[in-house]
């Protein structure tokens, strides 16, 4: 038993509109968890087995530099999805995600979710368009910042 | 000349205009502080009568002698002499303001164009939500009004926190004139914060500051990405909340679109534009925008005005 419920699921930004049955089969592969300041989701480089949809505090994506404390390159809120390599063909993580503060969230069995919408087409491709929304989103932002909009014309290597 | 030709001339003049309009006002700066690498923040002393008294979101041409004018917007409240100005070094004559030291004269002119509408002062019995974002001012121009009573959302980008930090002040100075504030910040990186030392005074004070950048550095903790993202975390209700948006033109053009899909009116969102501002008073041309002379008519519109003006590509 995982503790977690259709209904609470289905309370959650990312899947509402799922049907019921959808949001309880989910559920079954869902567990909640609550973790501190500090505590590490993934690595970079590591297999993509899991994701989380976080309820309360902040993840932040990071990237390791060789002689450097990690960088954080995004970061991630209440209603957030953390995670999305799972998804992709070679399942492995691209950066790391450590909770900045202490963080509810509900974390996924990546494996019985696949399982799950190979069995539930409908539900997969619910889940599908979902995962589209949160990767164009991000895609957008980092779009965004690489226009590097608050640089001064200098900083842009530009004529002032 | 007969007395009676004087007499027409004298009688035709243009009544007397005021000071630092046309001809600048000599100020010595009194104070100096560096507010990033390349941006500081100059209070500014008469040295003999002030300009009048500006409105939050107004600017000033600021007249660095032997290198030029540009227009600065106030960063500082409306009360009192001094006048506060934050000013980024991306030229010659902004370079030069920036270099200024204590003691030295700068010419003003101004203040000029519109301003957020933010009156600051004790709240108004039956304040209610302005049924227009705008009325016509004495002069016939557009001005907007105040939103006594309505949450505040601040969305700044980078150096564009300067113009409204007057806004934000007069805000906080007036406990109970308005509901909720915000102020969601975005940087390019830690370092180039403005004004980050004063963020947990106006916590105190009430407001909900909100802080990203868009590249961290080792030491950052707090939020990365874009500010449109700290958007969708705050609490906003979109019926009686006033947004003031200044920053970069694509950042403001996005985050109006943000609040839009959250269901905030576009007569809701003010927005400060720039151009290349020359002579401050309508005349010269150089700021006009379609057919708004920023001036005069701007900075501060509202998105409903400047959303046409912001998508055309060449004006």
């Amino acid at each position: 038993m995982s503790g977690v419920t259709g209904a609470e699921l289905a309370g959650h930004p990312f899947l509402s509109g799922l049907d019921a049955g959808q949001a309880g089969c989910l559920a079954a592969a869902a567990t909640a968890v609550s973790v501190p300041a500090g505590h590490r989701f993934f690595e970079e480089g590591g297999t993509a087995a899991s994701f989380w949809l976080i309820r309360t505090g902040h993840v932040a994506l990071d990237l390791h530099l060789p002689g450097r404390a990690p960088l954080i390159i995004e970061t991630l809120g209440a209603d957030d999805l953390v995670g999305l390599s799972w998804a992709s063909p070679q399942r492995e993580w691209q950066h790391g995600a450590v909770a900045v503060q202490p963080t509810q969230a509900y974390e996924f069995d990546a494996a019985a979710v696949l399982l799950a919408c190979d069995e539930d087409p409908d539900m997969g491709y619910k889940l599908i368009r979902r995962l589209m929304g949160v990767a164009a989103q991000r895609m957008h932002s980092s779009r965004i910042r690489m226009l590097d909009l608050y640089a001064s014309p200098a900083q842009r290597g530009g004529r002032p | 000349m007969t007395g009676a030709l004087a007499e027409r001339i004298a009688a035709s003049a243009r009544p007397a205009e005021p000071p630092g309009r046309s001809v600048p006002v000599r100020y010595l700066v009194q104070a100096r502080r560096q507010e990033t690498h390349d941006t500081v923040t100059l209070e500014l002393r008469p040295a003999g009568e002030p300009i009048p008294a500006h409105r939050p979101g107004q600017f000033t041409m600021l007249y660095a002698f032997g290198a030029g004018e540009v227009p600065i917007s106030v960063s500082g409240p409306p009360d009192g002499p001094v006048l506060v100005q934050t000013i980024r070094a991306v030229g010659a004559v902004t370079s030069a303001l920036c270099a200024a030291s204590v003691g030295q004269a700068i010419g003003v002119r101004g203040p000029f164009g519109t301003d957020w509408g933010i009156a600051g002062g004790a709240a108004p019995a039956g304040a209610r939500q302005p049924e227009d974002d705008a009325v016509t001012g004495r002069a016939g121009r557009t001005a907007l009004t105040d939103p006594a009573g309505q949450d505040l959302l601040v969305v700044a980008g980078g150096i564009g926190l300067a113009p409204l930090r007057p806004a934000l002040l007069a805000a906080l100075g007036a406990p109970g004139r308005y509901g909720r504030l915000t102020v969601l910040v975005g940087s390019r990186s830690p370092e180039e914060i403005c004004f980050a030392g004063e963020f947990g005074r106006w916590r105190d004070a009430g407001a909900d500051v909100r802080v990203t950048v868009d590249r961290a550095d080792s030491g950052w903790r707090g939020h990365v990405g874009v500010v449109t993202q700290l958007i969708a975390k705050v609490d906003i209700d979109p019926a009686r909340t006033v947004a003031l948006v200044c920053g970069p033109e694509v950042m403001m053009r996005l985050t109006a679109r943000a609040l839009a899909a959250l269901g905030i009116a576009e007569r809701a969102i003010r927005v400060s534009l720039e151009r290349n501002m020359r002579c401050g008073i309508a005349e010269c041309g150089h700021c006009q925008l379609g057919s708004v002379l920023l001036c005069r008519d701007g900075p501060v519109i509202s998105y409903a005005r400047a959303r046409q003006l912001l998508a055309v590509k060449e004006l």
